[in-house]
């Protein structure tokens, strides 16, 4: 009398990205007692601020707008602000500001076409994130570029984190800043690059030596409570996009998890733009009982430089609204970058890199399920249009 | 004259329950009531519309609400009325449907035949449609003289707006806004047994409302024409073949949303502060689980009714995990969900549909959910409480002392006036404190350890499920649902000639192992079903009157 629709529409995730996983569970395996499942409500660059700003003695990076503006001839400033009576902000203007090549070429798609100023760095020493390589010191390594380590708010020595570096001066990134938290609206508005993170083989959730942690790309959307909140303990579907969801060695101390480096690639999307976040040596440090229904934490690795601007060379606009030279900030993102050099050039491609991330516990469920119970979606029976034309 | 016609009606019924009896069936005769004229519900008027003109026609409009008598809406439409302000939202709403349904698109499947010219009256092609359309919504063939009328009325029009169709359009406005469709008109027959029940036609609109909540089908309809729904074998090759319908899930659902008061989902809200997580959709899934189990449990594996009190088995939309806090393998869906043995749901009092619907917009209610299962599951009456009750004490959510329902409950219960009613209700709905208002689980309040043990005419328990096996074990609960189950079908509360035949269907209802199925059978292959006595006011002449006067206004 119902109508069924088999679930096995959702295929099976790449062998290649699920590794070495081969236990799944159903809908009704979810073992809630083994398993952790996190679903990320919160993620940020981790940008360590003082009140006064003393991180960034130089000031904060000069905006792409304001090159632009300058380099304009009076007559124009004329003509785009209606001799001044009005302000510049019509989408044409911002379009026109990153288009400042020497054929009006995008600055942020080709970052090197034009010559900017020197991007404005964090010269302070405190910074959250953790220490990749080992090191206290930033000496160079066979795997490091020379670069200077901070020390953590609470005093551990050995930080890398050149991401912040780069962009811990640029308004954009800061707290109350647009580009980031821009990026967080539009995950929470749009439910798109939602990652979720599952701890299985849990013994003991409070502390555990041996624990498995995955994340994946979720393919549905958060749920929300009357007030906009994401409701906690809804279930997510994995996305059968191949990629995600490689496997590392955690264990759980007190509350805190922590996991054993491993590569990983993570959804994003935030500023219109689709990306990929690729981190290598990623590791994560969250405190699972931060709070009721709450963890937080950090996720920290090298991060691809390549991979970084593939996120501004999608979102130019946010030059603009980041407050950000797109050739300036190519070139410190190079400069900076601190790990995985290359084997030709030596040069590093990767920046040491920390994101501040909270979560709330959800169901993550992963396909190849197969328990008749729990498999079948119940349509409701169709429509009675019976009388005129016969059952 | 009446007591003489009443002492008349006695001594026959005797003499003929002599004579059934004498004849080997067991079914205790009964003395009928007069034939109900039923205003149709908004479901019963949506289905209809649907299942006449097909899905895609919107039925836009407001429909009067009905009063619950007896524990029913469905007894509260055997005494609806349609007011002058009902009446005009009816002929805008059948207007409306007309309009979509003489369109360009949809003429093509629902008009069968072509006017001569588009621009006049073809009244050979206005007839065939009145006909065709006419007898499901007046769940009858019309008569020579509605024929006429609806015919005229399309012709008419078409000739006063140039345009056939939309004179066609008339004439079904005239069909929907008439009490004949508006309201399910039974009529009284002479019965082969020398007394009276509903005619063919009638017990067919009986059938149709009561096992799919919408109009009779063609098939149902040409078996009341031939007299085959006044044999038993008719009337079982009908049952059996409606029971094989999806659309007797829709009407199982609609019996337990009267049943259970689901039309408060209505008007049911909650403060988005203290419950966030109940939003609309929740609300809407809420009572979707709840129908869905239903139907499930006891159509679809023909279940025990009892085990709605105890059964883990239920539905799970997207919406609802969160609240319920169990992974849903397709959280665009539905799925089947099966609650595990040790967790605190168990039958349908635990469902979030209960437990939010019978609580107060910011906390939860012991007394309003014990009263629910006491009235509506066990069809117990609590009495209204006194006006001057003091509910200063039970409010003081804030109180140091008192952190708990139950302590808040026992000092205002130290009123004696309170007091008799809330022994009845407060064990009851005290079992299920470890809901919130939102039906959420907790298992504190204010701090304060929550205990949920009671007890429920002389079984104790521990919790709600502990409540469901209590319920599962009372005698009144099946005997309540009968009892509803035939209320709802006849229109009426079954009356002091009905009690030995109530007593014989719950009888057969136990020994079916309270197989909905089928007491459903019992119940529409019974005489007492049908039984009427003829009405003792006239009231075709009453709606003829009616109808004159709407159809003139046309």
């Amino acid at each position: 009398m119902k109508k069924n629709m088999n679930l096995r529409a959702v295929s099976a995730i790449g062998a290649l990205a699920l590794g070495t996983i081969s236990a799944t569970a159903t809908t009704a395996e979810v073992d809630t007692e083994r398993t952790i499942g996190l679903v990320v409500v919160s993620f940020y660059t981790s940008v360590y601020e003082t009140k006064y700003m003393e991180e960034c003695p130089r000031g904060l990076a000069i905006g792409n707008d304001e090159i632009w503006w300058k380099s304009l001839e009076p007559g124009i400033r004329d003509e785009l602000t209606n001799g001044g009576d009005i302000e510049p902000v019509t989408g044409t203007r911002r379009a026109m500001s990153a288009k400042r090549g020497p054929n009006g070429e995008d600055v942020c798609a080709i970052p090197t076409i034009v010559q900017d100023p020197p991007h404005k760095t964090v010269q302070g020493s405190i910074s959250y994130g953790m220490d990749l390589d080992g090191l206290s010191e930033g000496a160079a390594t066979p795997k490091t570029c020379s670069h200077k380590n901070f020390t953590s708010p609470d005093g551990q020595a050995g930080i890398d984190n050149q991401m912040y570096r780069l962009l811990g001066c640029t308004f954009g990134w800061r707290d109350s800043g647009y580009v980031e938290t821009n990026a967080n609206g539009e995950l929470i508005d749009t439910s798109q690059g939602v990652i979720l993170i599952e701890v299985s083989d849990v013994d003991d959730k409070h502390n555990d030596g041996d624990v498995t942690v995955r994340m994946y790309r979720a393919n549905d959307v958060f749920p929300k409570g009357a007030q906009g909140n994401v409701l906690p303990y809804a279930s997510y579907r994995v996305h059968d996009i191949p990629g995600y969801g490689n496997a590392a060695k955690g264990r759980i101390v007190d509350g805190v998890l922590s996991t054993d480096p491993i590569e990983a690639f993570l959804p994003y999307y935030g500023n219109l733009t689709h990306s990929e976040i690729h981190l290598r040596d990623m590791r994560m440090e969250l405190d699972l009982e931060a709070s009721e229904d709450r963890a937080k934490g950090i996720i920290a690795g090298y991060r691809d430089v390549e991979n970084f601007w593939s996120y501004f060379r999608k979102g130019g606009y946010m030059a603009v609204t980041g407050q950000f030279s797109c050739p300036s900030m190519y070139v410190a993102a190079h400069e900076l970058a601190d790990g995985y050099p290359d084997p030709e050039t030596g040069e590093c491609t990767a920046l040491s890199s920390s994101y501040t991330i909270e979560t709330i516990p959800a169901f993550i469920i992963r396909p190849e399920q197969d328990d008749l119970k729990t498999s079948e979606v119940i349509a409701m029976p169709d429509t009675m249009q019976l009388a005129t034309r016969g059952e | 004259m009446i007591y003489l016609k009443n002492i008349l009606r006695t001594v026959l019924l005797s003499a003929m329950a002599f004579t059934v009896s004498a004849c080997g069936e067991d079914e205790p005769l009964t003395e009928g009531t007069e034939p109900k004229l039923r205003r149709l519900t908004e479901q019963q008027y949506r289905n209809s519309i649907s299942d006449v003109f097909g899905g895609n026609i919107i039925v836009a409009g407001r429909f009067d609400p009905l009063e619950r008598i007896d524990g029913l809406l469905a007894l509260g439409a055997s005494s609806a009325t349609i007011t002058p302000a009902a009446l005009e939202r009816y002929e805008a709403m059948a207007r409306s449907i007309a309009l979509q349904v003489v369109d360009e698109e949809n003429r093509k499947v629902l008009v069968s035949c072509a006017p001569a010219a588009s621009n006049t009256r073809d009244d050979a092609c206005a007839n065939t449609f009145i006909s065709s359309v006419g007898k499901f919504l007046f769940r009858r063939p019309l008569t020579g003289s509605e024929q006429t009328l609806y015919t005229n009325l399309s012709g008419a029009g078409a000739e006063g707006l140039g345009d056939f169709y939309q004179g066609l359009g008339y004439g079904l406005t005239g069909l929907m806004v008439s009490p004949k469709f508006l309201y399910i008109n039974e009529t009284a027959a002479p019965a082969p047994d020398g007394l009276h029940q509903l005619d063919g036609y009638s017990k067919a609109s009986r059938l149709s409302f009561l096992l799919w909540n919408t109009t009779p089908d063609a098939v149902l309809l040409d078996a009341a024409a031939a007299g085959e729904l006044d044999t038993k074998d008719g009337l079982e090759k009908q049952f059996n073949r409606m029971m094989t319908s999806s659309r007797v899930e829709h009407g199982v659902a609609s019996f337990f949303e009267d049943m259970l008061e689901f039309e408060r989902f209505d008007i049911l809200e909650k403060d988005p502060v203290i419950y966030p997580a109940f939003i609309l959709n929740v609300t809407e899934d809420a009572k979707e689980q709840t129908l869905r189990t239903l139907t499930q449990v006891l159509i679809e594996d023909k279940s025990d009714y009892r085990d709605i009190f105890t059964t883990r088995k239920t539905f799970i939309s997207g919406d609802l995990g969160p609240i319920y806090r169990v992974p849903i393998e397709n959280p665009e869906g539905w799925v089947p969900y099966e609650f595990p043995e040790a967790s605190p749901w168990a039958g349908i009092q635990t469902h979030l549909s209960f437990q939010a619907l019978f609580s107060h917009p910011g906390k939860s209610s012991p007394t309003l959910r014990g009263q629910a299962v006491r009235e509506s599951l066990l069809c117990q009456k609590i009495p209204e409480p006194p006006g001057d009750v003091d509910f200063a004490d039970f409010n003081d959510d804030a109180n140091q002392i008192n952190k708990t329902a139950r302590q808040r409950l026992d000092v205002h219960n130290k009123e004696a006036s309170c007091a008799g009613c809330h022994k009845l209700m407060d064990p009851i709905g005290l079992a299920m404190e470890t809901f919130d208002g939102a039906g959420q689980l907790r298992t504190t309040e204010n701090g304060v350890k929550i205990d949920t043990s009671g007890e429920l005419d002389g079984i104790t328990y521990e919790n709600a499920v502990g409540l469901g096996q209590a319920l599962r074990q009372n005698a009144s609960a099946p005997a309540c649902f009968t009892n509803r189950l035939y209320a709802y079908g006849t229109g009426h509360s079954p009356t002091r000639s009905e009690r030995q035949w109530m007593g014989y269907l719950e009888g057969k209802f136990a020994a079916a192992g309270y197989r909905v199925p089928e007491l459903l059978m019992e119940m529409v292959l019974s005489d007492a079903f049908y039984r009427v006595v003829p009405p003792s006011l006239d009231t075709n002449t009453a709606d003829a009157g009616i109808i004159s006067a709407k159809e003139t206004k046309l």
